[in-house]
């Protein structure tokens, strides 16, 4: 793979990153349920985080093995959350 | 070849021996700071192995030693060995020293980087040395530094000693991050042409996955350990229950990261073996493939075992079974690679010098420990042993084995290339009958311990009626222990005379085939005259088309026979 | 001689990958970054699910100033990744323009936090007033130790780059963009969870 780097539109991905942000707060006090707030607000930070990633980080243009190095990580904290939710949430 | 002494003559002794990026003196001061404080383990140990034996009486040479003293002994004689022995020498001294040499690199991918490692090393090692001497003195809570006794100070009598010992592992833990990128980056990148990563030598292999299960694993206890320290100096209740916290949650932290931890310091040693073993029965490696997917394999499991360090702590009884099963997984991939060195040895040529009958050593011991291993990780047995002799017999046999077995052997097998001399062979072997006899001596009489109900970190056995008839193993083993650590005088003395006035060594004395041996002994700055370049893989021993047994890596290839 | 200049310099430029070396060294670092950042907000989420009470505590956390403090990582973000493309097209004063405009978000950031820390301490809400507050100051203060951090190296390329040293060296820029988007993604991850999941 050579390295032909286009850059993508950085400000076009802060916009979104801003808009994103908005909707999180505005979610916040909407009158619906919690849980469902909850969620959606996540599933809002979980697209910034993946669009600073992949643009920001550039992880976009990068090889197999970087891939790898950001997301095994992901993997392993996964399993220490599993394992402590029986011991620590359900107190 | 002159501007290399030139560089080498401009150094001056601050920035060739103290302030140096080369990777080789780097790997010598690891392992300065290693043995070190293994010699004050040891002495903690005789320490605590004369209360044991004799309690209540003056140790000699030292006084008496009272129940805080004791648990003080404990704690810093598991942290010293675990975390300032075996991480610099294993990983810091081998695994800096040998990497670029093995890969046919120059020096480590980050220099600067690695000398910053061992200075915070350094820094971490003299801040645990000032927590003795502090009011209330050293940590006393357990290597495993388990809340509510390590979160409040009152329970311990043991203040800033505790602060600086969290410190100090902080820094320490900085330090093999560090090192760890160099390991990794230098590994991944760095490697000389043709050298494919499936004809890496396997201690390379076992450094970097070592290198990785460290840096996934040590995260989480960070985290632990800042909270910790909140919970000691600002007062909150992470970990107190009185305050809403929970102790539960720092046993699930510090064994995330322990479990990992003591695989981190497993495989170097495993790697030291792997190389010494073929070059001492002038074969290859049995199940040179096999023997890297076990690695990788054990290394994913090593995440997934943790809790069966926590069977008997209140851990919720649905995890135990899980956790007994994939702690019974863990034992497949090293009991394939225990059979791979055995298959190795069958029908070789072996001879017998002193490195290789540490490795053999290495082999005998950890094979107990591994098998122990299993007993301890089948939860309804674990509820009877845990907290006995029994886990200590048993993590002594699997962790001695590789901090000091595999490390002897590869003090005397890389003796020549790091100082270019060869140590003595009487010493040599004088030295590893004495550790082998009375290794066994003190820890079989353990496992009898533990078997018979003594539980871990009591100051004194003789204030339970039941564990009186048990009295004579604990002096037996105390016996075997002073002889243990005066066993390793002939190491001292060999050591330290060897640097002086040892045979000078030849560039590959062991006829071995590993890039390292390429090298001059010692190696210069920048390690080779010419950068190699590999044509095979590591383990070409009495190849059929060579006259000789031995076939080194960056041999171009012989035209004659179909290599 | 070629050989001669690599060992008296003992820095290799070799990459059997074809990543560059330091890319490689960056991201090994920060795979250990994410399981600690990974490892704390999974302790926090396990403690909350099982904790009684927290909302209210949680309550008096100012949304406006979090959102604010969100607001300038992202914006720093921006500004650091343009110094990278500075950097790239050969344009040393878009590199010092845009780090230094790094730099002072990134100390905005820091700032806004410690007037928001100094606020709630005055209100009484200390880091032992609740198990809340402990974590909460717990996580935002690794976070914040973090950005200082960035700060710092951030300010070292700038001035670099003031005095012409960063000339050969640009691949340094994209390198410390990397750690500080990575601090940028877990303060993504704290805003919700600790001033928006009531």
């Amino acid at each position: 793979m050579a390295r032909e780097r286009v850059h993508p539109n950085y400000v076009a991905v802060w916009l979104w990153l801003v808009g994103l942000l908005i909707a999180s707060v505005v979610i916040s006090y909407l009158p619906i349920s919690r849980g469902v707030a909850v969620f959606l607000i996540f599933v809002a930070a979980f697209v910034k985080a993946v669009l600073v990633a992949l643009n920001y980080m550039h992880l976009r243009f990068e090889r197999p093995l970087i891939y790898a190095m950001a997301v095994i990580p992901l993997a392993i904290f996964f399993v220490l959350w599993i394992v402590l939710y029986p011991d620590i949430a359900l107190r | 070849m002159s501007a290399r002494v030139e560089v080498e003559e401009h150094m001056g002794f601050w920035r060739g021996y103290v302030f140096s990026t080369d990777h080789k003196t780097i790997a010598k001061q690891y392992l300065a700071i290693g043995l070190f404080w293994a010699i004050v383990g040891g002495l903690l140990a005789y320490l605590m192995r004369w209360q044991l034996a004799y309690p209540d009486t003056e140790v000699p040479g030292w006084g008496f030693i009272g129940a805080d003293f004791y648990t003080m002994l404990v704690t810093m004689h598991g942290t010293i060995m675990v975390f300032f022995v075996a991480m610099p020498i294993l990983l810091g001294a081998f695994g800096n020293f040998l990497i670029p040499l093995m890969v046919g690199a120059r020096d480590m991918a980050f220099p600067r980087l690695n000398m910053l490692s061992v200075w915070t090393f350094a820094l971490s090692s003299l801040v645990l040395l000032i927590s003795f001497f502090v009011p209330g003195g050293a940590a006393a809570a357990g290597w495993t530094g388990y809340p509510p006794l390590s979160a409040k100070p009152i329970y311990t009598g043991v203040d800033w000693g505790l602060n600086l010992w969290i410190l100090a592992l902080a820094l320490e833990f900085a330090s093999f991050l560090m090192g760890g990128v160099n390991f990794l980056t230098t590994t991944v990148n760095l490697r000389a042409p043709g050298l494919s990563m499936l004809r890496l030598p396997l201690l390379v292999w076992m450094q970097i996955t070592a290198a990785v299960l460290f840096m996934l694993s040590v995260g989480p206890l960070i985290a632990g350990a800042v909270m910790l320290l909140m919970d000691r100096v600002v007062g909150t209740s992470f970990y107190l229950p009185e305050g809403g916290g929970d102790p539960l949650l720092w046993q699930h932290l510090f064994w995330f990261f322990g479990h990992p931890e003591v695989y981190v310091i497993l495989l170097p040693g495993l790697g030291i073996m792997l190389e010494i073993l073929p070059v001492f029965s002038r074969k290859p490696i049995f199940g040179y493939r096999p023997i890297i997917y076990s690695t990788i394999a054990a290394g994913i499991l090593s995440f997934v075992v943790w809790a069966h360090h926590q069977f008997i702590s209140g851990l919720d009884p649905r995890l135990a079974m899980p956790f007994s099963i994939t702690t019974i997984f863990i034992s497949v991939p090293f009991a394939l690679m225990v059979f791979a060195m055995i298959a190795t040895l069958w029908r070789g040529s072996i001879s017998f010098p002193t490195p290789m009958l540490f490795a053999l050593g290495t082999l005998a011991v950890f094979l107990v420990g591994g098998l122990t291993g299993v007993f301890n990780g089948s939860a309804p047995v674990d509820i009877y042993i845990h907290d006995t002799y029994f886990v200590v017999a048993h993590f002594h046999y699997t962790l001695f084995s590789v901090t000091f077995f595999a490390a002897f052997a590869g003090i005397y097998f890389w003796f020549p290339k790091m100082f270019g001399r060869m140590m003595n062979e009487t010493l040599g072997k004088l030295h590893f009958w004495l550790t082998f006899l009375f290794f066994n001596a003190v820890f079989v009489a353990m496992f009898l311990l533990g078997l018979g109900g003594m539980m871990r970190r009591i100051a004194n056995p003789m204030q339970y009626d039941f564990l009186q008839p048990l009295q004579p193993m604990n002096v037996f083993a105390t016996i075997a222990s002073i002889l243990l650590l005066l066993g390793q005088i002939p190491f001292v003395i060999n050591f330290f005379w060897s640097l002086v006035a040892g045979e000078v060594a030849e560039r590959n004395p062991w006829q071995a085939n590993t890039l390292e041996w390429s090298a001059p002994s010692p190696p210069p700055h920048g390690n080779f005259e010419i950068v190699p370049v590999v044509y095979r893989g590591p383990y070409e021993y009495s190849h059929p088309s060579v006259p000789e047994d031995w076939l080194p890596q960056d041999r171009p290839a012989v035209p004659t026979a179909g290599v | 001689m070629a050989e001669a200049h690599v060992m008296a310099v003992g820095v290799e430029t070799r990459s059997v990958t074809g990543i560059p070396t330091g890319k490689l060294g960056v991201w090994w670092f920060l795979a250990s970054e994410i399981v600690l950042f990974g490892g704390l907000i999974g302790v926090y989420i396990m403690s909350r699910l099982g904790g009684a009470g927290w909302s209210e505590m949680a309550a008096h956390l100012s949304v406006p100033i979090g959102t604010l403090n969100t607001f300038v990582l992202l914006t720093s973000s921006l500004t650091m990744v343009l110094a990278f493309a500075a950097a790239e097209k050969g344009n040393p004063k878009g590199v010092r323009t845009w780090l230094l405009l790094t730099v002072l978000l990134g100390l905005a950031f820091l700032i806004i936090k410690g007037f928001e820390w100094s606020s709630e301490i005055g209100a009484g809400f200390t880091p032992t007033a609740g198990a809340f507050w402990s974590f909460y100051y717990t996580m935002t203060g690794l976070h914040a130790l973090h950005v200082l951090g960035g700060v710092v190296v951030n300010f070292i390329l700038f001035l670099a780059a003031l005095l012409g040293l960063l000339r050969g060296s640009e691949h340094r820029v994209e390198l410390a963009g990397l750690y500080w988007h990575f601090v940028d993604i877990v303060w993504i991850f704290l805003f919700p969870l600790l001033y928006l999941s009531w």
